[in-house]
């Protein structure tokens, strides 16, 4: 495609070229034509006029012609003009040339008659004075000119072409930069990237837009192969733990309430892998949601407050109180996901707390950050699970396979959506006491929220 | 026969005892890399049943790091990874064998059966002594051709005596290797178990070292 292009530049830029020239040439020649017959006019008038002059009424009604040897020197100067002498009566009385052919008739004015130009003019006693020019060497001379015009122009034309072809050859080569390492990259090769030499030329806008679209790609690619990869992990426990019952239960024949046990153990072990697929696609969508996050002014104390509206119901269930003190927070992002990282936060924080325990949900800025906690009054993390809390599939109560526990992915997504907004997130803990999660953002500079 | 089995999943934990009990090994469960590790470097096992995600320490880690205390219990890797490079790793930290998730009850227990077997130096499965032929694999004795009737704790006792054949064992080695963990009984258990294997078996088969234990010769 780079090819067909650079060719089709080629050539109309060479077309271009080569009208231009080719008007100029035309104009060129034209000129010098148009001179040389300017200067041949000019001539015969002369040497016309000095012949009128020079005739003189003879007694008869005919006419005379005297001319100095000034002037005779001066008309035989002229090589190539003729004149002829007629008189009243249309005879030829005097001519320069006898091989000179005379017309017929003898009109007035300039004319143009076999390749020859001619003037001719009255004098007295209706005698008529001819004068003439062949034009054969004027014309040579211009065909001289338009032939070197021609070889110039051909030779201009030749190297507008090569320099073009080198010109679109350097202007195009950044095009098939990109060309081949996008193609590299649609061919599998996700670390290919264009080479970026730091001109600001067009070009470069385009590579660096590609690169950075080409880095997405890399990481949704990424993003997928660790989701399959947990997915199979993840699941394969809670299948190792039906095949187990399974082959338990068939091996021999066992009572009724061995039968029912292994049957509940199942039941548990397949509600695990429900809970696993749910979480999983969760979290996939989030790890793409984080590639591709919509950047918008999002006000945070609104985010809490809904997040908190969602979760009234469970709190009360469990009469749990959430308690809010927010202040005002501008940040750039994406207003369901920060949603969904409250609703995280405080679903934990409700759900590991004790009767009529307490959550207190705090907003501040200062220092360009937006400062959010969560705490709860709950059963705490001990010291040994704190480092590892953030981690996908991490259990602190790996003992409960039962209801309730999850796959362990509500603070990993949590932290994803986090550092997808240039944020951070830490845990503070004391087993038997209670939870504080912190969450740092970015705020936006006041001046540049629009308000939609 | 005594075995551990380290794995974090409760359920799995409780299906797998649930089944090796059934075939007459004692089973010891540990819930995390920390208490599995412990166990194995504090108590003989036949053999260890080891699952490579666990929650402190992980499976990889408490093989290396048991090995390296000295420990010749086989071990059987089980984890949700089956991939060539986790095989390789598994096998060269120095694991015994290796087996993915989900896997067969039946495949599980003659792999951990085998391996005991390859720990005490047998070859087959079928033992002869005297006039006893021992069926490892079937739990069966047969006396000059009859079945003979043993409950399981008989069973074991006399397939660990065999198993040490020519070699000394003493009663709390016995002791260990027949009860699990939470067991409670009588400390003279064992010499009631010896005395009823001799009354099934023959006088002759099983000699009492005085003090320090029991020895079936070679």
């Amino acid at each position: 495609m780079v090819e067909s292009l650079r060719t089709k530049l080629l050539l109309w830029y060479t077309l271009i070229i080569g009208l231009i020239v080719l008007t100029f040439a035309i104009a060129v020649c034209y000129g010098f034509w148009r001179s040389l017959v300017e200067d041949v006019d000019r001539d015969l008038q002369t040497v016309a006029f000095v012949l009128v002059e020079g005739l003189r009424p003879s007694e008869s009604g005919g006419v005379d012609l005297e001319l100095s040897r000034q002037y005779r020197e001066f008309i035989g100067r002229s090589p190539r003009t003729y004149y002829a002498l007629l008189n009243g009566r249309g005879e030829l009385i005097d001519w320069s040339d006898p091989d000179v052919q005379v017309p017929e008739r003898t009109p007035l004015g300039v004319q143009n008659r076999d390749g020859r130009r001619e003037l001719g003019l009255t004098a007295v006693n209706g005698a008529v004075v001819l004068v003439g020019q062949d034009m054969s060497e004027a014309r040579g001379r211009v065909l001289a000119l338009a032939e070197q015009v021609a070889a110039t122009g051909v030779a201009v034309l030749l190297l507008s072409l090569a320099g073009g072809w080198f010109l679109t050859a350097r202007a195009l080569a950044p095009a098939a930069r990109i060309s081949r390492a996008a193609t590299a990259m649609a061919q599998g090769d996700l670390s290919a990237r264009i080479p970026i030499k730091g001109t600001e030329n067009e070009f470069e806008h385009l590579a660096a837009v590609l690169n950075e679209a080409f880095d997405r790609l890399r990481l949704a690619a990424d993003v997928q192969r660790r989701f399959t990869a947990d997915a199979s992990h993840e699941l394969r426990t809670p299948l190792a733990t039906l095949a187990a019952e399974f082959d338990w239960a068939l091996s021999r024949e066992r009572t009724s309430a061995s039968y029912r046990e292994c049957i509940e153990t199942c039941r548990r072990a397949s509600d695990r892998m429900r809970r696993i697929v749910d979480d999983l696609l969760t979290l996939a969508r989030s790890d793409s949601d984080a590639v591709l996050i919509r950047r918008e002014p999002v006000e945070l104390a609104a985010a809490v407050r809904e997040a908190v509206a969602l979760l009234r119901s469970l709190a009360e269930q469990r009469g749990v109180t959430v308690v809010t003190r927010l202040e005002t927070a501008w940040i750039s992002g994406d207003s369901s996901q920060l949603v969904h990282l409250v609703l995280n936060l405080l679903k934990n924080a409700v759900e590991y707390n004790h009767h009529q325990g307490r959550v207190t949900i705090e907003l501040r800025v200062g220092a360009g950050r937006a400062q959010l906690s969560v705490a709860d009054t709950g059963i705490g993390i001990a010291a040994s699970d704190l480092p590892y809390v953030f981690d996908r599939f991490y259990r602190a109560d790996k003992a409960r396979s039962g209801n309730g526990a999850g796959a362990g992915l509500g603070l990993a997504i949590s932290k994803r959506i986090v550092e997808a907004h240039a944020g951070e997130i830490a845990c503070q803990s004391t087993l038997g006491e209670g939870t504080t999660l912190n969450v740092r953002l970015p705020l936006i500079e006041p001046g540049s929220i629009k308000r939609s | 026969m005594r075995l551990l089995v380290v794995e974090d999943d409760a359920d799995l934990a409780a299906a797998l005892r649930k089944a090796l009990e059934e075939e007459d090994f004692a089973v010891d469960v540990a819930a995390d890399g920390d208490d599995g590790l412990f166990k194995v470097t504090h108590t003989a096992y036949d053999a260890v049943i080891l699952d490579v995600m666990l929650p402190r320490l992980d499976g990889w880690n408490v093989l290396e790091r048991a090995r390296a205390a000295g420990s010749r219990t086989p071990v059987l890797l089980l984890t949700a990874r089956d991939m060539i490079e986790d095989r390789v790793r598994g096998l060269n930290l120095g694991a015994d064998d290796y087996l993915g998730k989900p896997f067969a009850l039946t495949e599980l227990i003659a792999r951990v059966r085998a391996m005991i077997r390859r720990a005490y130096g047998g070859v087959s499965t079928v033992v002869t002594i005297g006039d006893l032929t021992i069926d490892t694999a079937a739990h069966t004795v047969l006396r000059g051709g009859g079945r003979v009737a043993l409950t399981a704790r008989e069973y074991t006792i006399l397939e660990l005596l065999v198993r040490s054949k020519g070699k000394l064992v003493t009663r709390s080695t016995i002791f260990e290797h027949i009860y699990d963990e939470d067991a409670e009984v009588l400390s003279n258990v064992v010499a009631v178990h010896i005395a009823a294997l001799r009354r099934k078996l023959g006088m002759t088969l099983i000699r009492t070292c005085r003090g320090e234990g029991y020895v079936i010769d070679g």
